[in-house]
């Protein structure tokens, strides 16, 4: 199979996919217990209230007009208003959207050479010390949820040595990123590093490249393609974390992203911008796995 | 041997907190909030720090353990369903558990969280873990189904239960094994990051993670209130990935 079909049979994949989430997304608030408009009307509702909100979200129409007049608005590019702001949901999110693009892409931008070099520097000696040393440290710390990590290192090194600010309140200046970036890097580091670690490990090992060392050969340039196929995919999947990663870190550090605003829009059950959200972050992540399949067919076809 | 010493006391501690934690009697100090009496100081509502942590971690290593264990039951069965049912059939269970996949866990958990009444965090974790088990049980049954002795029961005429969960389900057990240990330590993740964010948890449960995201403001008054829970988290985890790295290293090793 050659890469344009490849990639189109990927391609159309991904646009189901992403079609099934937004189905998902809208059946999960259809499936609320009760009726959303009570719920969002507060603890002592009064029928007018609640009756606005009901031809507000369009709840007195059946379910499948609904559900149509949500995927048109949708195709037009409108994400509806927040029902607690009353600003339209792409204006949120765009606000939003710098705060968590810096996070994520300085953590994306450190992460991919880091991960590699440490993998390949431990790949070089397998069983040496800085293998066994990168080894126990990245199975030690790999489970750790971010935010317990983030608060014992803000206890000491924004409280007790005050060296950095602990939170992101006073704007993301470069002293104000090293905490969350850190917080961020240490679960994909982990994973990818080992990753690498044990492709490269296998490589190595493989016939081709051992005869290229033998014929004295510029082996490396073949080797790494070869082991970062899987570390590319696996990337991918680390995304995943990384948005999760953010949710949370944005809420220990204070910092205004698009974790903070989901977490508020769950907070609130603001349903427009809770969609917005979910299918944003979908979104992203089904483009960046297809990116990623993409990419290491290309380095290393085999499908 | 050092490391392995480490290593369990890693575990043991906040495992034994964990479970012992709740038994032990223990005189209430009540006071002021982020006042400095007892051992560790008083939180957010003036309890005890230490008390809170001697009875956080239950719920946490609980739901972990119950959320892991039931999403090996479902995806089992689900794998097994798609594995040994027709075309149509297979394509049916296994397509949904794709968009699935697309859905990042944390946000989903956020979502279904949000919208459901509370206790839904054991489920939800359970979802977020099916499509990986669902796949693997259905890959491992496709290589395991096309073995000769299933042929044989077949032909004996053997119902659907006994071949699937007496032989493939039970072939695959140690392929399993070496996957659990590392979901446990996901659920863990994920419970942990989701209590903080305060979904799925009363705002004054008695839990190691409600507690860091409660106490977080009285970070300078009283650290330990913070601190402990967050320790015990970090210990809980660290120790647990540990073993289960040294378990699977020898399970790689061992013959088969």
């Amino acid at each position: 199979m050659n890469l344009t079909r490849y990639a189109a049979r990927r391609l159309a994949v991904g646009v189901l996919q992403v079609a099934g989430v937004a189905c998902l997304v809208f059946l999960m608030v259809e499936s609320l217990p009760g009726d959303a408009a009570v719920v969002l009307a507060g603890d002592q509702p009064d029928p007018a209230r609640i009756a606005a909100i009901r031809a507000a979200l369009g709840l007195d129409r059946p379910l499948a007009e609904r559900l149509t007049t949500w995927a048109s608005a949708l195709a037009r590019g409108d994400f509806g208003t927040s029902l607690v702001s009353g600003r339209p949901v792409t204006g949120i999110v765009l606000d939003a959207l710098a705060p968590t693009a810096v996070l994520a892409g300085l953590t994306a931008l450190i992460l991919v050479p880091l991960s590699v070099a440490l993998g390949v520097a431990a790949a070089r000696r397998e069983g040496g010390r800085f293998d066994r040393a990168l080894t126990t440290v990245s199975a030690a710390l790999y489970a750790v949820p971010e935010f317990a990590l983030a608060i014992v290192l803000v206890a000491v090194f924004g409280v007790t040595l005050a060296w950095l600010p602990p939170t992101g309140l006073g704007g993301l200046s470069a002293a104000a990123l090293v905490l969350p970036v850190s917080v961020l890097l240490v679960r994909p580091l982990c994973s990818t590093g080992r990753l690498v670690r044990s492709a490269m490990i296998d490589v190595l090992a493989s016939p081709y490249v051992r005869h290229a060392r033998r014929l004295g050969l510029g082996w490396f340039a073949h080797a790494l393609p070869n082991a970062l196929a899987p570390a590319v995919q696996h990337l991918a999947r680390t995304v995943d974390w990384l948005l999760g990663g953010v949710i949370v870190v944005e809420a220990v550090f204070v910092i205004p992203g698009l974790g903070s605003t989901l977490a508020d829009a769950v907070g609130h059950r603001d349903l427009p911008v809770l969609q917005g959200l979910a299918l944003l972050f979908a979104v992203t992540t089904v483009v960046v796995n297809l990116l990623a399949d993409v990419v290491s067919f290309r380095w290393a076809p085999r499908a | 041997m050092g490391a392995t010493r480490v290593r369990y006391l890693l575990l043991a501690v906040p495992l034994i907190v964990a479970v012992a934690g709740p038994l032990i009697p223990y005189e209430l100090v009540r006071s002021a909030s982020f006042a400095d009496v007892g051992l560790l100081g008083t939180d957010f509502a003036g309890r005890d720090v230490w008390h809170q942590v001697l009875v956080g971690g239950r719920t946490l290593v609980l739901t972990a353990l119950l959320a892991t264990a039931g999403a090996y039951l479902l995806g089992t069965l689900w794998g097994l369903a798609a594995a040994s049912a027709p075309r149509m059939l297979d394509e049916a269970l296994m397509r949904p558990l794709d968009v699935l996949m697309a859905v990042p866990s944390l946000l989903l958990l956020l979502v279904v969280a949000a919208l459901a009444p509370e206790g839904v965090l054991v489920w939800t974790v359970m979802l977020v873990h099916l499509p990986d088990i669902a796949r693997l049980v259905r890959a491992c049954a496709l290589e395991a189904g096309s073995r000769p002795a299933v042929e044989a029961m077949r032909l004996q005429g053997e119902g659907w239960w006994r071949i699937n969960v007496g032989f493939v389900a039970r072939s695959m057990a140690r392929v399993l094994a070496t996957d659990a240990g590392s979901r446990l330590t996901g659920s863990l993740y994920l419970i942990a990051a989701a209590s903080f964010l305060g979904v799925g948890v009363a705002p004054d449960a008695d839990d190691w993670a409600v507690m860091v995201d409660r106490n977080r403001g009285g970070l300078f008054l009283n650290p330990w209130a913070v601190l402990a829970p967050s320790l015990m988290i970090v210990m809980l985890a660290v120790g647990l990935n540990l073993t289960v790295d040294r378990v699977l290293k020898r399970a790689r090793h061992a013959p088969r």
